[in-house]
C-alpha cells in the first residue's frame, strides 16, 4: 500500500528531518515517489518512477529535495502500484485546476471501481490508474461548486458532499490529500492518518502521514475509520485544523 | 461615525492602523484611511468604523483589538451591544488595558477557545470557537456580528443584522468581500448570511478567496 505525507505551516517551511524518516517508514513502496509543493500560488510537483529507499540508501533526489523544497503546504507520496503502470507519469502528487487555481492530490488506497469513470473535463489520459479518476471525478465536482458562484455554500461542504458520492457511486479505500496552497483537505476511510504538531524532534508543523506509529516518539493523534465509520474529512490551514467532520 | 480602524497582517503579525476622526465627512473620506486603503497588501485586511454606541473616548478603544494566543496574532472586530460583558474578568490573561465590552467579548472568546484546546489539542479551531460563542450567548446574551481573524482564516459571526458577501476576480486574483451594511458596497449581487430560526446565529470560517465552512450556532 502506498504512503502519504504532509506538511502544513503558517510561513513557508522545509522537511528536512521528517521526509527521510517517512521515506524510510514507507520503505517497501518500490514503484514512485512524488513531492509537490506550492510557489506564488502555483503548484510544483517533482517525482520519480524509482524506489524511495533501496539497498539502505534513500534516492539521492529525494533526500537533497527534502532539504531544499520549502512551501507552506508540501505534500509527499510513496509509492506501491496497485492500479497502473509503474513510470512517472503514475507516480502522484497529481495536479489540476479546479476553479482557475492549481491543486495537488495524493491518494493513497484501493479503489478499481472508480477507474471506469470518465471525466467530461479535460482527463489525465497518460495516467491509468484510480487515483488519477479520484482527482478527475472531485475536480469536475468542485468545478460544478465554484461554477455555481451565487451560492455560498462551503467549499468545506462541497467537497464532503462529492466525497460522499464518490465512495456511494464507486465504493473503495480512499486516503487523500487535496490542497489549493491555502487550504490542505484531507480526507481517510481505511488505515489511518497520524497527525503531530509542535514537534520537538522533527518539524514544528503540522505533520501528517499514514504511517502507522508516526515519525517519531511523540505523541501522535490517530484519525481513522474506527473514528468514523463513513470517513472522516479534515481541513487545515497552517499549523490548525480549522474543520474536522465525519463524512 | 466616531473614528475608525484597519486591520491587517504583516508576517504573520498583525497589524492595527487606527484613528479618532471621523472616516467620512464633507463628502470626503479621511486621507489617511484613503491611502492605507491603497497601500496595506495582507491575505487578510479588516475595517470597523465606530459609532457613539461602541463606547469609549480613546484612540485606543477602537476596533479592531489584537490580542496572541494559541500561536496567533489575532485581530477582532464587533458591532452589536452585550448584557453585562462588562464586568468580566479574563481568566487567562493578558487583560486589554481598556474598558469597552467589546475588550471583554474578545478576551472572553479568547478564554474560553484556550480552554477547549486545553482540554483537546487537536480540537478544530472552528469547533473551538463555536462552542465559545454557545457559551458567550449563554452568560452574556446581546447582538453581536463580529469578525476574529489571524494570518490565514477569519471567523465572522452574527446573530443580528446580515452579513453580506461578494466574491470577485481582481488583477491580483480572487477576493471575497464581507460587509455588515446590509446592502454590500456595490450594485453587483451579494450574498446575505443571517442567521434563521431557531438558530442563535451564524459563524462561518473564510480561507483564501472562498467561505470554507459555515454552521448555526
Amino acid at each position: 500500500m502506498c504512503d502519504l505525507f504532509a506538511l502544513s505551516a503558517n510561513r513557508d517551511y522545509s522537511a528536512p528531518k521528517s521526509l527521510p524518516i517517512f521515506a524510510e517508514q514507507a520503505g517497501k513502496n518500490l514503484d514512485g515517489w512524488g513531492i509537490g509543493y506550492f510557489r506564488n500560488h502555483h503548484a510544483y510537483v517533482e517525482k520519480s518512477a524509482k524506489g524511495i529507499f533501496v539497498a539502505g540508501q534513500l534516492h539521492d533526489s529525494f533526500q537533497r529535495l527534502a532539504r531544499v523544497v520549502k512551501s507552506r503546504i508540501i505534500i509527499c507520496h510513496v509509492r506501491l502500484r496497485t492500479s497502473g503502470l509503474i513510470d512517472e507519469c503514475h507516480a502522484h502528487p497529481f495536479v489540476l485546476k479546479i476553479g482557475g487555481y492549481d491543486w495537488i492530490f495524493a491518494h493513497n488506497g484501493k479503489a478499481p471501481a472508480i477507474e471506469s469513470y470518465e471525466s467530461r473535463a479535460i482527463a489525465m489520459k497518460e495516467a491509468v490508474s484510480d487515483s488519477a479518476r479520484t482527482f478527475e471525478f472531485l475536480r469536475d465536482h468542485l468545478t460544478q461548486h465554484f461554477q455555481q458562484s451565487s451560492d455560498v455554500a462551503s467549499i468545506f461542504e462541497a467537497l464532503s458532499s462529492c466525497t460522499s458520492e464518490m465512495i456511494e457511486r464507486y465504493p473503495g479505500k480512499y486516503n487523500f490529500f487535496l490542497s489549493n496552497g491555502q487550504i490542505l483537505f484531507i480526507f481517510t476511510n481505511h488505515r489511518q492518518f497520524m497527525l503531530l504538531k509542535g514537534s520537538k524532534k522533527l518539524e514544528g508543523a503540522l505533520l501528517i502521514t499514514t504511517v502507522e506509529k508516526g515519525l517519531s516518539d511523540e505523541k501522535w493523534l490517530r484519525i481513522a475509520k474506527s473514528t468514523c465509520h463513513r470517513g472522516m474529512l479534515l481541513a487545515v490551514s497552517g499549523t490548525d485544523i480549522i474543520v474536522c467532520q465525519p463524512l | 461615525m466616531n473614528g475608525w480602524g484597519i486591520g491587517f497582517f504583516r508576517e504573520d503579525q498583525a497589524f492595527v492602523e487606527k484613528s479618532d476622526e471621523q472616516v467620512f465627512s464633507d463628502q470626503q473620506v479621511h486621507e489617511s484611511f484613503q491611502r492605507l486603503a491603497r497601500v496595506i497588501d495582507s491575505r487578510i485586511i479588516i475595517a470597523h468604523v465606530n459609532c457613539p454606541k461602541s463606547g469609549g473616548l480613546h484612540l485606543s478603544h477602537r476596533h479592531p483589538l489584537m490580542l496572541s494566543f494559541m500561536d496567533h496574532s489575532w485581530l477582532f472586530a464587533q458591532v452589536g451591544i452585550a448584557e453585562g460583558i462588562e464586568s468580566y474578568e479574563t481568566v487567562q490573561g493578558p487583560r486589554l488595558d481598556i474598558s469597552v465590552y467589546t475588550a471583554r467579548i474578545f478576551e472572553y472568546l479568547r478564554d474560553q477557545m484556550i480552554i477547549t484546546r486545553e482540554r483537546n489539542p487537536y480540537i478544530s479551531l472552528f469547533a473551538a470557537l463555536h462552542l465559545s460563542i454557545k457559551k458567550l450567548l449563554k452568560n452574556y446574551p446581546g447582538n453581536f456580528a463580529f469578525f476574529l481573524v489571524n494570518e490565514s482564516v477569519l471567523f465572522a459571526f452574527c446573530n443580528f443584522r446580515s452579513l453580506s458577501i461578494l466574491r470577485k476576480s481582481e488583477k491580483m486574483g480572487d477576493v471575497l468581500l464581507i460587509t455588515s451594511i446590509g446592502e454590500g458596497l456595490s450594485p453587483n449581487n451579494w450574498q446575505t448570511i443571517a442567521p434563521k430560526d431557531p438558530s442563535k446565529g451564524k459563524l462561518m470560517v473564510v480561507a483564501g478567496p472562498d467561505v470554507l465552512y459555515a454552521a448555526d450556532i
